[in-house]
Parts: structure tokens; C-alpha cells; sequence
């Protein structure tokens, strides 16, 4: 397993808020703008619990030291409609996660993506977007 | 390929799958994701008969949206009451493409885990549809009245009381309602879109309608038994509701809120008359109208239809797992240590 650490600290200019975030809570006061991160680890276990998801990752630094990540994501009842369990990430699937480090300095982060390792995102396969208006008045 | 790129690729792909390494894939119809039908027309709406529950009632039990992209107050510009069905579609994808977009790299917005991976945005669930450019029907401009003096004074000692009570984060008491799990903006009355989770179930049993929000889990219980209303002194977080039904419809009537969660700043005073008519056997017609004269000197009245839906509801428990509370009054005190620690640097 090549899982490695990498935390890039950036000092992001920040701008203006563009777009708006339908959020359960303001996530610019829990997590740092200033700290994102790219993360790449194993699952250990995941919460599907509400108000959000919170995926423990196993993380090996570059010195072989394996330190557990608490990452939050969003709220599983959509999924759970969609027909995503426990079960359809399994323990031990390899994740990078990109997004940004608690403000509190602690082993924690929102995960802005989860990708896997062919690339693609977590979860996105089960989507299949864009509506028609069945019957207007 | 940005990030912005991957998000619109991934919301409005269309229908174009991407192949994960784990298999969820196949697990998801396609056809979860088609507008529903919306409330029907007026013609149509008189030659339905809804079903009955075994008591006699209308019956508009089942698992319920009103999810839409139709906004409450008619947006700035429009000055239409129905848009044409082609200005309805640019419309409703206009409105996804920005819901995809969601935020700019590097910026607070960004911050968060993206929607679109959790399935949360509108667009990739069932959602309702009309023509209509807001969902407010009067005033006949589509925009919530102008707040009277009254409402204008309470929203400022509501404003100094906040202030006074020290910055958002300095307790769990001084954060937003729906923060900590009290009660969030779908429950209503009135029932608004909850812009993701916009689920509902509808109960009925002898002398009473229950309706279930889905975010977060809470079960409105409606007498309709003739009961007259409670006293003043009885105030609840979504008020107390009475009903009746006039004819195939069924009328709410609420009032008693605590106003802990003034909706849309309204005082205790608030009343809210809602009316449900089953008009399809996957519609539901459901306005509101909204009066309180400490507040607006008009009443107004919205249309929200809610379209049939998959169950079940699932439990939210939010209160249980809400890490985030802890998390941020943890960062806040960190950022103030911090604070501490380079003012006294700076002292030195």
C-alpha cells in the first residue's frame, strides 16, 4: 500500500463567497479555508449517521506511522434511497480525499471529494441527473 | 480538469455513468431521478376522486415532496407569473448548473463535502415542476409583503439581543435553530423545500392527520375532531395545528408558535391556514397562507405542490450525531488561543 500523507497548507486568498450552500451548519467555522488538505488512506469504518457521514481513514505517513482521520461528508439518507449501504464501501477501500483540516488543529476534515482509485468519485456512479417537467400548469 | 469541470461533468452528465470500482452503480434507477409530475391543472384537478381512508377521510396518505426549483419569491427581472414550458426547463436548469457548481475553489463557499457526491442535489432526486416564476401566488407581484414598522422594531431588538449575547460561536445557545438539531425549515408550517431530504409522510387515523418530516424526524399531529385551540400560554417550536376538512380538502390551521424560530421574522402572532387536495393519486395541491399583522400588513399565500414519492423515511437522529456543534465551538476556542497567544507575542 502506498497510502501516503500529504497535507498541503496553503495560504488561499479569501474571496468572496460565490454560489450558494445549502448546509446543515456554516462549515467555514468548523473547518479552515487556509488548510486544505489531500489525504490518501484506507476506510476503517464509516458513520452513516445525520446530520452528516463521517468516514474514519487509516492515513500512513512517509514514516510508516498510521494515524486515523476523522473526515465529514454529507448526509447518508439519499443515498440509503439510492441503494448505498455499509456494504457498498467496503472496509479497506483505498480513498483520496480532498478538502480542508478542522479549525481545532485535531485529526479532522471535511471531505470536499472522495475519489477512488480509477479516478472516479465516490458515490457519483449511482446519479443520474437532470429532469424533465412531467406536467406543468 | 478543475474541480468545477468534475462537478458539472458528474451532476449533468445526463445520464452518463461513471464506472466505480465499488458496485453502486447498478443499484440506482435511472428513473429516480425524473421531475415528478406536477400538481394538475385546474380542469383535471375537478375530475379526480381522491381515494378514502377506511374512516371516510380523503385519503392523502403516502411518502411525499416538494422539492422544486421554483423559488418563493419571483426572482429579480421576471416580471411574469408563468414562464413558457421552454423558459421552465432553461429555468430549472439554470438553477441546477449552479446547485453543481456550488462553490469557487479556495473560497469559505468551498468548504463543505460536495452535494453532488452524496446525491443531494435537487436535480438528481424527484422534484416538483410548474410553470409558475414563484411559488409566492399573492401578492400578484410573487414577493413577500414589505415588513411593517412593527415587524421592522422587532427585528432590530431581535438583532441587538443577538449581539448582546456575544459572537455565533461563543455557546451552543448562540448558534442557528437547525445548527443544533432543533428543528429545520422543512417542517414548517409552512412546509418549505428543505432543498435536500424534502421528504414527508401523511398519516391519518380516525380524528387525526400526521405528517412525518423527514429532516429532522419531526411528526406534526393534527386533530380534526372539532377541538377548539389551545390556550395562549401552550407555544410549541411548529406551533399547534388544528384541521378540518372542506369537502376534499383538508385545512390546517396553526397558530401558538413559540417564536423561538420566527419563520421569516414573524412574532408569536404568526397564523398559518395550509390546504391540502389530493388532485392526482401521485399530487397533491398545497397552499398557505401566511397573516400577521405585528409583522405584514398583508397576508400572503403560496403555492408548494408536493408530488408522490418513495418511502420509507428514514430516521434522522440529528441531534444525536451532530459532531459539528462540538467541532466548531472547538475550532472557535482554538482560533481565540491563537488570537491570545499573538497579541501577547506582539506585546512583548
Amino acid at each position: 500500500m502506498r497510502a501516503k500523507l500529504v497535507v498541503v497548507i496553503a495560504c488561499a486568498a479569501v474571496l468572496l463567497a460565490v454560489g450558494q450552500v445549502r448546509a446543515h451548519h456554516a462549515f467555514a467555522a468548523e473547518f479552515d479555508v487556509n488548510k486544505p488538505l489531500t489525504l490518501k488512506g484506507s476506510l476503517i469504518k464509516w458513520e452513516m449517521v445525520n446530520p452528516h457521514s463521517w468516514f474514519h481513514v487509516a492515513v500512513k505517513e512517509p514514516d510508516g506511522k498510521v494515524t486515523e482521520w476523522l473526515i465529514e461528508g454529507g448526509s447518508p439518507n439519499q443515498l440509503i434511497r439510492m441503494g448505498v449501504t455499509k456494504n457498498t464501501v467496503p472496509i479497506g477501500t483505498e480513498l483520496t480525499i480532498e478538502g480542508y483540516r478542522a479549525k481545532d488543529g485535531g485529526l479532522k476534515a471535511v471531505g470536499r471529494n472522495f475519489v477512488l482509485p480509477d479516478g472516479s468519485r465516490l458515490f457519483l456512479g449511482g446519479s443520474a441527473p437532470g429532469g424533465t417537467p412531467a406536467e406543468t400548469k | 480538469m478543475n474541480r468545477r469541470s468534475l462537478v458539472s461533468i458528474g451532476t449533468l452528465g445526463l445520464g452518463i455513468a461513471v464506472v466505480l470500482s465499488v458496485s453502486i452503480a447498478a443499484q440506482t434507477p435511472a428513473s429516480a431521478a425524473k421531475a415528478a409530475p406536477a400538481a394538475k391543472a385546474a380542469p383535471a384537478a375537478k375530475a379526480y376522486t381522491p381515494p378514502r381512508t377506511p374512516d371516510g377521510q380523503p385519503d392523502l396518505q403516502g411518502f411525499w415532496t416538494n422539492s422544486t426549483y421554483v423559488p418563493l419569491e419571483r426572482a429579480q427581472g421576471v416580471t411574469k407569473e408563468f414562464y413558457t414550458p421552454e423558459e421552465a426547463q432553461a429555468a430549472i436548469k439554470a438553477a441546477a448548473d449552479r446547485e453543481a457548481e456550488q462553490t469557487e475553489p479556495g473560497t469559505t463557499a468551498d468548504v463543505h463535502y460536495d452535494f453532488s457526491q452524496f446525491g443531494l442535489d435537487r436535480s438528481q432526486s424527484k422534484f416538483t415542476s410548474s410553470l409558475r416564476t414563484s411559488l409566492i401566488v399573492d401578492p400578484p407581484d410573487g414577493k413577500i409583503p414589505p415588513v411593517n414598522a412593527e415587524g421592522q422594531k422587532r427585528a432590530s431588538e431581535r438583532a441587538a439581543a443577538r449581539k448582546a449575547a456575544g459572537g455565533p460561536y461563543d455557546s451552543v445557545q448562540n448558534m442557528p435553530i437547525g445548527s443544533r438539531c432543533i428543528i429545520m425549515g422543512g417542517s414548517g408550517p409552512p412546509m418549505m423545500n428543505a432543498g435536500y431530504n424534502a421528504n414527508y409522510q401523511i398519516v391519518q387515523a380516525p380524528g387525526y392527520v400526521m405528517i412525518l418530516t423527514e429532516m429532522i424526524h419531526d411528526a406534526r399531529i393534527i386533530p380534526i375532531d372539532n377541538r377548539t385551540q389551545a390556550s395562549q400560554g401552550v407555544r410549541q417550536w411548529t406551533g399547534l395545528s388544528r384541521g378540518r376538512w372542506e369537502g376534499n380538502t383538508l385545512v390546517v390551521e396553526t397558530t401558538n408558535f413559540n417564536g423561538k424560530n420566527p419563520f421569516r421574522g414573524a412574532s408569536e402572532s404568526l397564523k398559518v391556514t395550509e390546504r391540502f387536495t389530493r388532485v392526482a393519486d401521485d399530487a397533491i395541491d398545497y397552499k398557505f397562507t401566511v397573516e400577521d399583522p405585528m409583522t405584514w400588513d398583508k397576508a400572503w399565500t403560496a403555492e408548494a405542490p408536493l408530488a408522490k414519492t418513495e418511502g420509507p423515511i428514514f430516521e434522522f437522529a440529528c441531534h444525536e450525531t451532530n459532531y459539528g456543534i462540538s467541532n466548531i465551538l472547538a475550532g472557535a476556542r482554538a482560533e481565540e488561543k491563537t488570537k491570545a497567544e499573538q497579541a501577547k507575542k506582539g506585546s512583548n
